[in-house]
């Protein structure tokens, strides 16, 4: 039994000679802090970054052309104010509004790679209409009596409480041929 | 050589399945369908939810001349054949799984025959066919 206590009784001094209370601590913070610096590194930010360009969107560097002139290529068939000038972007709403998710679609060319994307012109739907940047090209466009096919239905209709404020146009794919 | 012989033979198969021209089916659900169904089906305000119903349809009687006849198919700016795959599509995207594994694919000859039988009455003939669907 005294051999016992005398064993367990030097591993404890040995224990208590090499360590201290404050070493354990000092590690058990490192590694806390550590453990929430560890997704701030490039590697763990790589994955999380956003997607861009999104799924079927043209890639970097096959693009021209400014998103805040009716000129520019995916608002082909564009009927309103650009959301690009309103402080949204070509393809997210202006904060504050609404993005309807009912749309219409059509496609359009990027002149840069000759290929036709689908194009979805999603109406942003808020307390006020936007006024700037007015872009009308209407190509493809047809009579409200098609109206899949017509740019001049508000699809902000049947929101709560909502009014036309502006326009984006996203890219949801290529125009691909069967085969 | 072989393989070129291969990629000869291939590249005839698919000339031959597909019509020159023809749209992908899923690109013909962007242009003609999701704007009001939606990218996933799942529909808005007074559209129909496709997912996990559209192929119970084709269950019934009555079901596949419905799908073709109903206005957003049969005025639809798609000619027979296209609309056949475009349904055949949706049928595979949105289910269920058990009809779309063994359905008979809708093809031009059919859906010509349904699309020149107008459909007058839409939501009497839905409410009959969702009816017998839920009593089966």
């Amino acid at each position: 039994m005294k051999r016992l206590d005398a064993i367990v009784s030097d591993a404890a001094r040995t224990l208590a000679r090499r360590t201290s209370r404050r070493g354990f601590l000092g590690q058990l913070g490192a590694a806390l802090l550590g453990g929430t610096a560890l997704p701030l590194l490039p590697v763990a930010r790589a994955g999380a970054a956003p997607r861009d360009p999104a799924p079927g969107e043209p890639s970097r560097g096959t693009e021209l052309g400014d998103p805040q002139r009716c000129g520019y290529w995916r608002y082909c068939a564009m009927d309103g104010f650009l959301a690009a000038c309103c402080g949204g972007t070509h393809r997210s709403c202006p904060p504050g509004t609404e993005m309807s998710p009912v749309t219409w679609l059509g496609t359009c060319r990027n002149p840069e790679d000759g290929r036709e994307y689908v194009m979805s012109y999603n109406d942003c739907c808020g307390k006020d209409t936007c006024g700037n940047c007015i872009c009308m090209r209407h190509e493809g466009d047809q009579p409200v009596y098609v109206p899949s096919r017509s740019n001049d239905i508000d699809w902000c209709m049947g929101r709560a409480g909502v009014v036309y404020n502006s326009t984006v146009a996203v890219v949801v794919g290529v125009a691909t041929e069967e085969g | 050589m072989r393989r070129g012989a291969a990629g000869i033979g291939l590249a005839f198969a698919l000339t031959l399945s597909a019509p020159a021209g023809a749209r992908d089916p899923s690109v013909d659900y962007m242009l003609e369908c999701r704007g009001c169904h939606l990218p996933d089906g799942s529909g808005a305000t007074g559209v129909p939810d496709l997912r996990d119903g559209i192929g119970r349809f084709v269950t019934v009687d009555g079901g596949r001349a419905y799908l073709v006849q109903v206005p957003g198919s049969s005025q639809a700016a798609l000619d027979d054949a296209a609309l056949a795959a475009v349904l055949n599509w949706m049928i595979r995207a949105f289910g269920p799984a058990e009809v779309a594994a063994s359905f008979r694919p809708f093809d031009a000859n059919e859906v010509s025959r349904f699309r020149a039988e107008p459909l007058v009455e839409v939501e009497a003939v839905r409410r009959d066919l969702v009816g017998r669907l839920s009593s089966d």
